[in-house]
């Protein structure tokens, strides 16, 4: 999180607090009267998407950690959603006219919040943004890149079975010449995995979305093709996945023993997993994998599954995975007996 | 017409226009800066550019910006690009020092000498000489005052006025400025050449494109699924994929309309896909509305929308389910909803405890036989927590690699979401139907949600 001024120096630890304790609570009204009341104060937009960020930042934690059930995650982003409503509502009297940017979340990224959350900040900050949501099909971006003609696109993506899709983005986008902002927990604490994938520029959160998007050049270049050894083992993953992640669920200990539900949080894992390996191998960074098992570890301990769980599935990995050589190279580095399980 | 590549301008077939003559005595005035920049314009990958790149957009603004990007960087110190419509009575003008500048005039007062490379379709090659002021040679060429001045400010050596014709039509003009020193040798007026030849289509595909999708996008908002209003007391969400990623509109539909009191929640699907079912289910949707005007009973709708769609010579045939929805009045936050349905499957209710119930309710889909008996209908109460789901068939038979998704599917996705309200219940359909298909095709897909507000706790 970005700890650039905020209006008057204001610390907004107290306001995350609160909304917080609004939304756990799934108090939609007072959640919306709060922000309501942040923006009346005269607290910069910006600052308000932080506050929100940072709560929704919670509410995936408190899944993660099995506090709360899918259901209540929804719910909570649902209170979020609504609250981000305030925001958009007050930037109607900024006039857009710094140019038009097209947001959008790769197929298979179900999470829409984050791409609201960059769409209202920018928006405050009198961009014209289109917003086409969760998990919009490359045809549908294109034909939004044709009719609109826009200064840029940005591309959110928090899931790493998001990153492929993303990359079909950059070049739908590129192609046409349009410069290309990424950003999102899948491509990582810096700018390696955007750039990689062809982007033109990246942000860690909705306030250095807003700086970056001043700086871009008004026409980019193609994007270069991804490096063959690249593309062939990755094609060949995508392929095989829907099986893989079959093979792997149906050998492993914790998804046998499971009930349905469980077995459905499991197979989400194994498919998260195996995603993983191939966000890495695209993007040529291993940290995708270090990042995935940590996260596999903390969703796992969280519901009571033993360790063994954990060092078990990433040997299965490996089992299903041998034929592909640069995957198999990143697992026996990054989740294999001898690195030991994140703390 | 003029053919690619040019003859050698300085050979014939082409002016060449000293614009100003030389006078004696007078020494031409100092450089600006250094030396003139050596023009690097035929490095590999131009061809890369110009082949794949100049065509990657259907949009004129960005195929614009790419020509000046690319004719500014490699090839001039300053470019326009002036696009008119063929035979059209107005010129575009695109670019110069911001090449997001954009000005219209008209042909009719547009310059001599542009106006001859456009109409005459050949470039004309301008040398301006640098002792004198170069107004007078640059009011032919650049259409606008501000962009004169601009040019006017490089003390130019050297315009390049080319044509652009694409598809045996004049679409516009590419300007190029070189300060002095530059000059456009005959490989460069080639290379120039090359480019106008694919921007011009470039340009020219874009217009093409530009009307088609101006077409389609007002079909489209005639056509589209409308703004769902706010009602008191309910949450109503929705969400529609159409067959075809790229458009807005299909063969589903759905509507939610009415006053105060009493709404009614329409969802239906027309045979077929695309923008022809899209029309029909336009026309359905237009008489479902117009038959509550006079009779509110979901059973009565669905049988005036019947005689509507069977006496009309269409053999085309539409499902619904039609629900009419009222507050219970009796304080609790509970709603009456009275449905009925025509060929389609009838909408499930989920409780809040998790269970999922659909009414045992039939009737032949719309538009295919004349009416005999009505359709029946059965009476729901929504409780707070409660949710009523209407879909389409593009839900239940979504076809991935483990088959059809099913309606055991859906309800047990229902049951895990009971009582987390509409727009929460909408986008669990929808990402859960979505990932089933992971990849494959479908049909249009709609899901439609209505559920009493909860209590705040």
């Amino acid at each position: 999180m970005t700890t650039t001024a905020r209006t008057g120096g204001r610390d907004l630890a107290e306001d995350v607090e609160r909304l917080d304790a609004a939304v756990a609570g799934g108090d939609v009204d007072g959640a919306l009267t709060l922000v309501d009341d942040l923006l009346d104060e005269g607290l910069d937009p910006l600052d308000v998407v932080e506050v929100i960020a940072t709560v929704q930042k919670r509410v995936g934690e408190r899944w993660q950690n099995a506090e709360w059930s899918v259901a209540q995650e929804h719910a909570a982003t649902a209170v979020a959603t609504s609250a981000l409503e305030s925001v958009r509502r007050i930037s109607r009297g900024v006039v857009p006219e710094r140019g038009r940017i097209v947001i959008a979340c790769a197929e298979h990224e179900w999470h829409a919040l984050p791409a609201m959350l960059v769409s209202a900040a920018l928006r405050s900050r009198g961009w014209h943004v289109t917003l086409l949501g969760a998990s919009t099909p490359t045809a549908r971006l294109n034909r939004y890149l044709q009719d609109l003609g826009p200064d840029i696109t940005a591309v959110s993506c928090s899931v790493a079975s998001g990153l492929p899709h993303s990359r079909a983005f950059i070049e739908a986008s590129t192609t046409a010449g349009i410069p290309v902002l990424a950003g999102g927990a899948a491509f990582g604490p810096d700018p390696r995995r955007a750039t990689a994938l062809g982007a033109t520029a990246w942000a860690p959160d909705a306030r250095a979305a807003v700086e970056v998007v001043e700086k871009l050049p008004l026409v980019v270049r193609a994007a270069a093709p991804l490096p063959p050894e690249v593309t062939v083992e990755h094609s060949s993953l995508i392929s095989g996945h829907r099986s893989l992640v079959a093979t792997i669920a149906e050998a492993w200990a914790p998804y046998r023993d499971a009930g349905t539900e469980d077995q459905e949080l499991l197979r989400d894992i194994v498919d998260q997993a195996v995603h993983a390996v191939g966000g890495a191998l695209l993007t040529g960074d291993e940290r995708l994998l270090s990042e995935t098992s940590t996260w596999v570890l903390t969703v796992l301990a969280a519901r009571e599954h033993a360790a063994s769980a954990w060092s078990e599935l990433g040997s299965l990995l490996r089992g299903a995975l041998r034929d592909y050589p640069v995957a198999s190279g990143l697992l026996k580095q990054h989740w294999s007996p001898e690195t030991p399980a994140p703390a | 017409m003029v053919t690619w590549p040019l003859p050698h301008p300085r050979e014939g077939g082409c002016s060449v226009v000293d614009a100003i003559v030389p006078r004696a005595g007078l020494e031409p005035p100092a450089l600006d800066a250094a030396a003139p920049t050596a023009w690097s314009g035929s490095s590999a990958d131009l061809a890369r550019i110009l082949d794949a790149e100049l065509s990657g957009s259907l949009n004129t603004r960005r195929t614009v910006l790419r020509v000046l990007d690319l004719a500014a960087s490699r090839l001039a110190d300053w470019a326009m690009v002036v696009a008119a419509e063929p035979k059209g009575p107005s010129l575009h003008v695109y670019g110069g020092a911001d090449p997001t500048f954009h000005a219209t005039t008209r042909r009719a007062d547009t310059w001599s000498l542009l106006r001859q490379v456009m109409e005459g379709s050949r470039h004309e090659l301008v040398h301006v000489d640098l002792s004198v002021d170069p107004h007078a040679a640059l009011h032919g060429l650049v259409p606008h005052p501000d962009l004169r001045e601009q040019v006017a400010g490089l003390r130019p050596a050297d315009i390049l006025a080319s044509p652009l014709t694409a598809r045996g039509s004049v679409v516009g003009a590419l300007v190029l400025v070189r300060q002095a020193g530059g000059g456009f040798d005959p490989q460069d007026v080639e290379l120039v050449g090359e480019l106008c030849t694919r921007a011009a289509l470039a340009l020219d595909s874009a217009r093409v494109y530009e009307e088609h999708a101006r077409v389609t996008r007002v079909l489209e908002e005639s056509l589209r699924p409308p703004a769902l209003p706010r009602i008191a007391g309910l949450d109503v969400a929705a969400c529609f994929r159409s067959a075809a990623a790229h458009l807005a509109i299909g063969g589903d539909f759905y509507d939610v309309h009415g006053s105060d009191d009493d709404w009614l929640v329409v969802l239906g699907d027309v045979c077929g896909k695309g923008v022809e079912a899209a029309v029909l289910n336009g026309r359905a949707r237009q008489s479902i509305r117009t038959a509550a005007r006079f009779d509110r009973s979901p059973a009565s709708i669905l049988t005036t929308l019947n005689d509507v769609l069977y006496e009309d010579d269409s053999d085309r045939f539409v499902t619904v389910v039609c629900a009419r929805v009222r507050p219970s009045g009796d304080g609790s936050g509970s709603f009456r909803v009275d449905a009925a349905v025509a060929g389609h499957p009838a909408p499930l209710v989920v409780h809040t405890d998790g269970s999922v119930e659909q009414p045992d309710i039939t009737g032949r889909l719309a538009g295919a036989l004349p009416n005999s008996d009505g359709y029946d209908e059965v009476t729901l109460t929504l409780v707070p927590g409660d949710a009523l789901v209407l879909f389409s068939d593009g839900i239940h038979e979504a076809r991935g690699e483990r088959g059809l998704y099913g309606l055991d599917r859906l309800r047990t996705l229902l049951g895990r979401y009971a009582g987390t309200g509409a727009g929460t219940i909408v986008e669990a359909v929808e990402r859960d139907v979505v990932e089933h298909l992971d990849g494959n095709g479908h049909d249009d897909m709609t899901a439609l949600v209505i559920a009493p507000h909860r209590r705040s706790s």
